[in-house]
């Protein structure tokens, strides 16, 4: 028997030997149980309230009257949710990772604004819906691109890139608000709803194209959870020990951004999921860094949350949830930001 | 490990450093490199160690020249501590340790029975065993600096690079320090080569001394041949006498008189506190 560190276990699949902690397993253990919690009360609430039992007699269907409600209504948007919030926090996860800031995200580095500034265009000007997604997948990782190259020089340190992200970020943001004050008021008001992020009449398309995404990435995203733990380190340490700090960096940066990119395009800017997931996670684990895993869990934990919020709290009427997920996202930044930690992590 | 520069030109940014530098280190020695501050001398450490990439020239490991190397094969050579290495917030000391297995890890084999032991060895040969569990931000400087070359030591390279690794410490955590180190070269074979500050630590410590000033090796060899009055002058600009040490021989150098008189024996501000 190997003596693992203390806290660690190891987790051994075939030839693949993890070194986890073990309180992260057991924060993901509860994440899922509260994740599918979340996920059959979503199932469940509204109009018609459908009881538990009977969500679960539905989800097969085998011609129950709640079929409908249950597998072609109300499912596809909450699997969305849960997968988009972990594409969320995978994204912020990654980034601030390599920002090395607590408050980075996806909207500090230009991605979401790259997102929303093609998605207003093809909102504003007529064109085909179908074609909204990918014209933000494209303006998304171009604005990416454009933050990397710019903070690529002096290998991609952390204040460079989130200085860079920011530059890009606030330049598209006010061409945004110029494409809205030039367009017709209710292209606006579409493209508003857009810019806020919601999950109303979205489902397993979306759903497949995040899932897709994350599926192509996971052999990067198992490198990343692994790679992750060294970001602490500090560049010469990092080569001491053989690793390249400024190659893992765009790799980090990359991966995240990818992520980042096509969940904003597939269900708008949605607010402080990928903030505030990191963070949450890694308060849980105690972990010196956020933990990729756990960060995915709590990032899809609230979106369905979120989304579910939105769906009930004033209904009929229906916020989106990207309205719900900032209100919660506020407060809690001003919670870190009170709480004042020595170093940001 | 024979650690070897030819030809080397380094610098950051516009300024060159290190012009044309050729310099042969022994190899199982206890090397340390001198200098006044702005020498050249940690830049020559960081150029070996790979942290600064040369303009021009090379660094040689065994003959084979460094940037030809992969990373990770030279991390299993030579470990390297930088001079002020960030301690990752809240990160343990085993944890740390285990850092150093990096060269030999994959993220799909994360940990193996090697690690494990080289970790375990290396904790107890720099007396860190004790605080395995502790927080190394909760430390004190030295037991740090014991954290920081345990981790160097999991490595289990051939050679050390060590910069100004007793800079902020207090004598008694220098001593420690540069005791254990010599036991490396001592009982392990090790190559071990650290910048350091105190001429008297060199001369006491080292098998081989480099003195250096402007970027240019002044004098390479073993301190009692090469640490003389005339060096120390030609190197650091001050008049000095170098005597034998009491306790072990080895050269001494004491600094000429002060320029202005001290107050002792009876210093004056203390009368009436």
């Amino acid at each position: 028997m190997t003596a693992v560190p203390a806290g660690r276990s190891l987790l051994r699949l075939g030839p693949v030997t993890l070194l986890v902690r073990r309180r992260a397993q057991a924060v993901a253990v509860l994440l899922l149980i509260l994740l599918a919690a979340a996920m059959l009360l979503s199932l469940s609430l509204g109009t018609p309230y459908v009881a538990p039992v009977d969500v679960l007699r539905a989800l097969p269907g085998d011609g129950t009257p709640y079929d409908l409600v249950v597998r072609d209504l109300r499912l596809p948007r909450v699997v969305l949710a849960a997968v988009a919030g972990a594409a969320f926090g995978v994204a912020g996860t990654l980034v601030q990772a390599v920002s090395r800031n607590p408050l980075a995200s996806p909207d500090v580095i230009g991605v979401t604004q790259g997102a929303g500034l093609a998605a207003t265009v093809a909102l504003t000007t007529g064109a085909a819906a179908a074609l909204v997604a990918p014209a933000a997948l494209a303006g998304g990782l171009l604005a990416a691109a454009a933050v990397l190259a710019l903070g690529a020089r002096h290998g991609l340190a952390a204040q460079r890139f989130v200085l860079a992200g920011v530059a890009v970020a606030v330049a598209l943001r006010a061409l945004i608000e110029v494409v809205m004050l030039a367009a017709d008021p209710i292209d606006g008001l579409r493209a508003q709803v857009w810019l806020i992020g919601t999950l109303a009449g979205r489902g397993w398309q979306e759903t497949a194209y995040i899932a897709g995404t994350l599926a192509v990435l996971l052999p990067v995203l198992l490198w990343a959870g692994w790679s992750l733990s060294n970001t602490a380190l500090d560049d010469d340490t990092a080569r001491g020990i053989g690793l390249r700090p400024t190659a893992r960096r765009v790799g980090l940066a990359t991966t995240g951004v990818l992520a980042a990119a096509m969940v904003t395009a597939q269900v708008g800017a949605v607010d402080f999921v990928a903030l505030v997931a990191p963070q949450v996670a890694r308060r849980l684990v105690r972990a010196e860094r956020p933990p990729l895993l756990c960060a995915a869990l709590v990032g899809a934990l609230l979106l369905v949350l979120a989304d579910l919020a939105g769906r009930r709290l004033f209904a009929p009427t229906q916020l989106p949830a990207g309205v719900l997920t900032a209100a919660i996202g506020g407060p809690y930044l001003l919670f870190l930001l009170v709480r004042g930690r020595r170093r940001p992590s | 490990m024979k650690l070897a520069t030819r030809e080397l030109v380094a610098g950051y940014h516009d300024r060159v450093v290190l012009d044309r530098l050729d310099l042969d280190l022994p190899a199982g020695a206890f090397t340390v490199v001198l200098g006044p501050n702005a020498c050249g001398k940690s830049t020559l450490l960081r150029t070996m160690a790979r942290l600064l990439t040369p303009r021009a020239g090379a660094v040689l490991l065994d003959g084979a020249a460094i940037r030809d190397l992969p990373t990770r094969e030279v991390a299993r050579r030579l470990g390297v501590l930088p001079q002020s290495p960030l301690v990752p917030e809240g990160i343990t000391v085993a944890d740390l340790v285990g850092r150093g297995r990096q060269p030999y890890q994959r993220w799909w084999r994360q940990w193996s029975s090697e690690d494990s032991a080289a970790v375990t060895e290396a904790m107890t040969l720099a007396d860190v065993a004790a605080l395995a569990d502790r927080p190394v931000d909760s430390l004190s400087g030295g037991q740090r600096q014991r954290v920081w070359i345990a981790m160097t030591l999991a490595q289990q390279t051939e050679a050390l690079l060590l910069d100004e690794p007793t800079t902020f410490l207090d004598l008694a955590h220098q001593v420690e320090i540069l005791d254990l180190l010599r036991r490396l070269r001592v009982e392990r074979g090790r190559t071990v080569v650290a910048v350091l500050h105190d001429l008297n630590q060199a001369a006491r410590y080292a098998d081989h001394v480099v003195a250096m000033r402007d970027g240019a090796v002044v004098a390479a060899g073993p301190p009692g041949d090469i640490l003389t009055a005339d060096l120390v002058r030609e190197v650091f600009g001050l008049d000095c006498v170098v005597v034998p040490c009491p306790v072990t021989g080895a050269p001494l150098v004491v600094p000429g008189p002060p320029a202005v008189a001290p107050a002792h024996p009876a210093p004056v501000l203390l009368k009436g506190q």
